[in-house]
């Protein structure tokens, strides 16, 4: 029989030996034989089984009463810029035009792009072609997120996504003197980052390094540029020229509300991923992985948000990472209410199920990338550049 | 106007390089607000409106509709797709218009299928209601020029044949002979329409019931011959229930057009979906449209389609190769897979599988495969990612 496990957070990583145990919020996952995880496996696939053939009329409705009121979020709101002197509408129709763009990147364009809504044949629905609001072109996120991400969650190496190749998220990645100022890094991409998003798959990292020759990051600018141009000339051109003297007034109601959305969806998406407790995979240790033990690889790498509907709502329901790392083909919307049956299964098999508050979430992500930028002697001596020795001979 | 900004805008659209403009800005919208431009009056580029609903039998009616904004005018004879959303799917029947061109509205005349899902629901629809209708088509049409004709139907099949005579009593000289079969007096579709026609100057109209103590039930060569005695000279449109367009078929007419309300029955070769899954693996073979003819395969019944694509040395599209990413979505034209992960099955015509979950249990036609970009390391085939669509995953214990 195979013996290979899953094993927990603290001895996974190969260097952890000499280290002392880090904190981790709650507790940790039980180490699972593959016999134990592909039960839990076969449960998780009987939960999917059974929301797909319930699927019906009230997710096709539900995301279509999402697609309208983000329409009409936004015509309010870009009618309120448009023709109010006031800042009481400057103010409201930022609002709105902020919660337009926030429903449409999280709970339309995100859910529907993972093909969440194919199996209605609505050509509007369909992952395939559905373009969304902002700056990261549709097939360059298909390709980066529904494949590379969500196959390879949090295994180093494998997945970009851990950290956006910038940011150091988990002890796993060397340290670099460049993370000492990560903290601040982490606030700018907070608020640009649509354009961290759209800039992802160009890999400019990857070129600086010389892994990837200048024509190839030419050839990946192409879409980028093209699309991040539409957005540009609609937000910051279009609009603003359509209210002639109201100009300014809609060029900065428009800015602000691009920005609302990049720090909500970048809090969102950080509490998803990097609260401590989450943990990051080697790629060895996930070779041969079976179907069940990429389910706990799942559980493993994700956290979910509480809160309220609404909420979950406006985090296209991100706030069930969990679910939706495992599931991330079904309907959104189902997850609120699979949820506790997952958390029960993840009970049984006494896997961690990572799940707070979007405070205490945040609070945690931040305090992780702050620890993380500074490093412990251990990382200066593998860095063992002149920076990093002169701090070696300060500390 | 409104039609003429919108056709100006959606040409600037195209022009300014942009399909994806467009359905961002155009399509998806109209196509969101659709009911409430209905309720400003703005008709729908590919919706019809109920106008009224008639009562033709017991169990067929006729839905009068509003044509789509920039309907192009049917050939008599010709059928629509209409398409209508059930359980949150789109789903679509074909039925036969059964207005003439010139008429101002458009008419599906729809007989009620036992526990017909399309019917059924179209039967429900009120005045008010919408369906979406795709452009006519179909060859079984009625010439330019006509000469002395037939129009044979039994059943529902007279729908496509009101569209023909219509347009024939807007001509002169109209040469046609109509026999129509049903069950009784009270089924009989268009009844009053046909007693017109038969006073009419050119029409012959011959009605045949089932229930008739004097005649035989169902269609009858010898009867037919003997009601239309220039059978030979005329050119013969016919549609009716299965048996009865074959005996029409074997009297062999020599202009005979045929139109066929269910297709033709093509039995997949591998029958039992269930043996050919669980049982010893069998040899299909495998169809792909392409610019060149497209290409045949063989393939077996005990992997996936990627898998054996890939060995056959295609290249399609892959990323995730567990049924998450969609990047190897590929359209099925016909035949069955079933999901390797959740063994459901997929047997209608024209849907879209993922090749890295679909293994084939019959004869399968796939639409084109998008390749893999040469360029794109991302498709390199990954040996580690391949276990997860292969773990063996029996039965999903409830
Ligand atoms: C070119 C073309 C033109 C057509 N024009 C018309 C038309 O003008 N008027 C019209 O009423 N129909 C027409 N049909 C038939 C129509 O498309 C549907 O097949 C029919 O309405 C049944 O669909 P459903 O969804 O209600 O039944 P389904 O849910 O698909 O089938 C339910 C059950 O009924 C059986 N069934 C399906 N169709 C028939 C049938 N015709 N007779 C007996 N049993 C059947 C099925 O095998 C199944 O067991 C046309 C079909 C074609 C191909
Ligand atoms: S390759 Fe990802 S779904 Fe098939």
């Amino acid at each position: 029989m195979e013996t290979r496990s899953i094993e927990t957070v603290d001895q996974a990583t190969g260097a952890s030996a000499d280290r002392a145990p880090r904190p981790s919020a709650g507790r940790t996952s039980r180490r699972l034989s593959r016999d134990e995880a592909d039960a839990l496996g076969r449960e998780l696939d009987a939960i999917r089984a059974e929301v797909l053939a319930d699927l019906g009329e009230r997710d096709a409705a539900h995301i279509r009463a999402v697609m309208k009121a983000s329409g009409a979020a936004a015509i309010a709101g870009r009618t309120l810029l448009h023709f109010g002197v006031d800042p009481v509408t400057f103010a409201l129709g930022t609002g709105a035009l902020g919660l337009a763009k926030i429903l449409e990147n999280m709970e339309i364009g995100h859910n529907v792009m993972h093909g969440q809504y194919d199996w209605t044949g609505d050509p509007a629905l369909r992952g395939e072609t559905y373009e969304w609001d902002i700056v990261c072109p549709g097939d360059d996120w298909r390709r980066s997120h529904n494949y590379e991400h969500h196959t390879f969650t949090n295994i180093l190496g494998r997945d970009r996504d851990i950290g956006y190749e910038f940011l150091r998220v988990a002890d796993e990645q060397p340290w670099e003197p460049r993370h000492l100022a990560q903290p601040l890094t982490a606030l700018v991409l907070a608020v640009f980052f649509e354009w961290g998003v759209g800039m992802h798959e160009l890999r400019v990292a990857e070129t600086t390094r010389g892994e990837q020759s200048l024509a190839e990051l030419w050839r990946r600018s192409g879409p980028f540029l093209a699309k991040s141009g539409w957005q540009i000339a609609k937000d910051y051109l279009v609009f603003p020229l359509l209210a002639g003297p109201n100009a300014p007034r809609v060029l900065a109601g428009n800015a602000l509300a691009n920005v609302a959305r990049n720090l909500w969806a970048f809090s969102v998406i950080f509490c998803g991923h990097f609260p401590e407790g989450v943990r990051v995979y080697t790629e060895q240790e996930t070779n041969g992985e079976s179907r069940g033990e990429w389910y706990v690889r799942q559980i493993n790498g994700s956290a979910n948000l509480e809160g309220s509907r609404w909420m979950h709502l406006m985090t296209g329901h991100l706030s069930h990472q969990i679910e939706h790392h495992l599931f991330p083909d079904l309907p959104a919307a189902r997850y609120p209410e699979i949820a506790p049956r997952v958390r029960a299964i993840c009970e049984r098999y006494g896997q961690r199920y990572s799940s707070g508050s979007l405070a205490t979430q945040l609070a945690d992500v931040a305090k992780r990338i702050v620890r993380l930028s500074w490093p412990r002697r251990r990382d200066l001596e593998a860095n063992g550049s002149a920076l990093a020795r002169l701090l070696a001979r300060v500390a | 106007m409104l039609s003429s900004i919108e056709r100006r805008v959606s040409a600037t659209l195209r022009d300014v390089r942009g399909t994806a403009a467009r359905r961002f800005f155009v399509d998806r919208q109209t196509g969101l607000w659709r009911s409430e431009l209905a309720w400003l009056g703005v008709r729908s580029r590919d919706h019809a409106r109920v106008t009224a609903v008639l009562d033709e039998t017991p169990d067929t009616r006729t839905l009068v509709l509003e044509p789509p904004r920039g309907w192009v005018p049917h050939q008599p004879g010709q059928w629509t797709r209409v398409e209508i959303e059930l359980a949150g799917v789109r789903t679509s029947r074909c039925y036969s218009l059964s207005s003439a061109p010139h008429d101002p509205e458009l008419r599906l005349t729809i007989k009620r299928v036992p526990n017909g899902r399309v019917s059924g629901r179209l039967h429900a629809l009120r005045v008010g209601d919408s369906l979406r209708l795709s452009p006519a088509e179909g060859e079984f049409v009625l010439p330019a020029t006509p000469g002395p004709l037939l129009l044979l139907s039994g059943g529902s099949g007279i729908t496509p044949m009101r569209a023909m005579w219509r347009t024939l009593q807007e001509r002169d000289a109209a040469d046609a002979v109509i026999v129509h079969h049903a069950r009784t007096r009270a089924d009989v579709i268009f009844a009053a329409e046909l007693e017109q026609l038969a006073r009419r100057r050119g029409f012959v109209v011959v009605v045949r019931l089932d229930d008739d103590p004097r005649g035989r039930v169902g269609f009858d060569e010898v009867a037919l011959r003997a009601a239309v005695p220039d059978l030979a000279e005329r050119e013969t449109f016919v549609c009716g229930p299965p048996a009865m367009m074959q005996r029409v078929e074997a009297m062999g007419l020599a202009r005979l057009h045929v139109e066929r309300f269910t297709a033709a029955p093509r039995p997949p070769r591998a029958l039992d979906v269930r043996a050919a899954s669980e049982g010893a693996p069998q040899g299909v073979s495998l169809r792909i449209q392409g610019r060149e003819g497209g290409r045949a395969l063989s393939v077996r019944t005990d992997g996936t389609l990627l898998d054996q694509l890939e060995a056959a040395g295609e290249r399609p599209a892959s990323g995730c190769r567990m049924g998450l990413c969609r990047t190897c979505s590929c359209l099925k034209r016909s035949g069955t897979v079933r999901h390797a992960i959740s063994g459901a099955i997929s047997d209608a015509p024209d849907e879209i599988i993922q090749l890295c979950v679909s293994v084939p249990c019959t004869d399968v036609e796939l639409g084109p495969v998008v390749r893999t970009p040469s360029d794109r390391r991302t498709n390199e085939v990954d040996e580690r990612v391949k276990v997860h669509a292969h773990t063996p995953v029996k039965k999903v214990p409830r």
